[in-house]
């Protein structure tokens, strides 16, 4: 592949890298990256990516600006008050990097739709505020066959952990499918959550998914990180997969296609 | 097989060309890094450059990234502050 001058030039501190190269870049460049949601994880996830030279990023998301979002989805601006967020993201993303094609969905994902939606992706980054989305996406990735990286925050923590099904690494499934996934979650927004802890975990999410195209350095599989930045306490916990789980155990099932997912009614505003 | 090796010393007496004068550091090695990715085990390049820091720059991290091995330093006949860095394609 020629890069163009504008290229080389604003690329040349990842080329300089000799983890990536003109070679790496050629991969991003070439890869195709999907964001469930672009919020708090979304934004910083989404604008690192886009500066980093994916080829195409698809950002998923069906919600509008509110004012109560600014504190962390940095995405969004205080005259993207009732925008819808997909659109919001587009303009910013756009006038980072107009090198990367933003494609954005403006719908809420489900069952009947994921498949479409995450189809075409090297690698998929939950960025949802719910468990029964993040079920979904896990469920849609085993099931594709794509490596993706699903984080939760809350307060001042945050934890992430990553999934390659091509190497049958653990799968969120693995490590909460026993917790109910119709429960309220407590990530919402009467637990509060600092600004920035989803700018650290978003940003590792958007690592994840460079190093995984890129197959450089460890992943966290088989594994999850936990941050908590009030007590500045980072540690791995080991998790393993379970072979009788329904998404990618020995005898794993289509759940997309037979599981209740009842996304929209587990999270209580 | 003759005609085989003889294809293979005609790639590797190919020699690469590369004019980055009015280029600085770091984009030196970035564009000497570029065309070293493009070239095949033990070709000759030969870059031409104007900025004095790269000299000892690009050499030290084409070696330090396994890119590349220093074989001289020429200075371009009847110019001053221009060189040509050979490197061998390692």
């Amino acid at each position: 592949m020629d890069f163009t001058k504008e290229q080389i030039e604003r690329y040349s501190r990842q080329i300089v890298l000799k983890e990536i190269g003109g070679v790496g870049q050629e991969k991003l460049l070439k890869s195709t990256i999907t964001i469930i949601g672009c919020g708090g994880l979304g934004s910083p996830a989404a604008y690192y990516l886009t500066a980093a030279g994916i080829g195409k990023i698809r950002i998923v998301d069906f919600d509008v600006v509110e004012l109560s979002n600014l504190h962390r989805q940095i995405l969004h601006f205080n005259n993207d008050l009732n925008k819808n967020k997909t659109q919001s993201a587009y303009e910013k993303l756009h006038k980072l990097n107009p090198d990367v094609k933003i494609d954005i969905i403006n719908e809420i994902l489900l069952p009947s739709n994921i498949i479409e939606i995450l189809k075409e992706s090297n690698f998929v980054i939950d960025g949802s505020d719910n468990i029964p989305t993040k079920m979904l996406i896990n469920d849609a990735c085993v099931h594709l066959n794509i490596p993706f990286t699903i984080a939760g925050v809350v307060r001042f923590n945050g934890q992430i952990i990553t999934v390659n099904p091509q190497e049958k690494t653990a799968c969120y499934r693995c490590v909460f499918g026993d917790i109910s996934e119709n429960e309220p979650s407590m990530s919402c927004s009467q637990a509060g959550v600092i600004g920035l802890i989803p700018g650290i975990i978003g940003s590792i999410q958007a690592n994840e998914a460079i190093k995984s195209i890129l197959k450089i350095g460890d992943l966290i599989t088989n594994r999850m990180l936990f941050l908590d930045l009030l007590k500045y306490r980072f540690s791995f916990i080991k998790v393993s997969r379970n072979e009788n789980c329904l998404a990618c155990g020995d005898e794993a099932i289509n759940l997309i296609e037979s599981h209740e997912y009842n996304i929209g009614d587990a999270c209580f505003e | 097989m003759l005609v085989l090796n003889e294809e293979k010393e005609l790639e590797i007496n190919q020699i690469h060309k590369l004019d980055i004068r009015g280029k600085i550091c770091p984009m030196t090695f970035v564009y000497t890094k570029l065309e070293l990715e493009k070239m095949k085990k033990d070709q000759l390049l030969e870059v031409v450059l104007d900025f004095p820091a790269a000299l000892k720059n690009v050499p030290k991290s084409c070696k330090s990234q396994n890119l590349g091995e220093l074989i001289e330093i020429k200075e371009v006949k009847d110019k001053k502050k221009e060189w040509i860095l050979k490197i061998r394609k390692l």
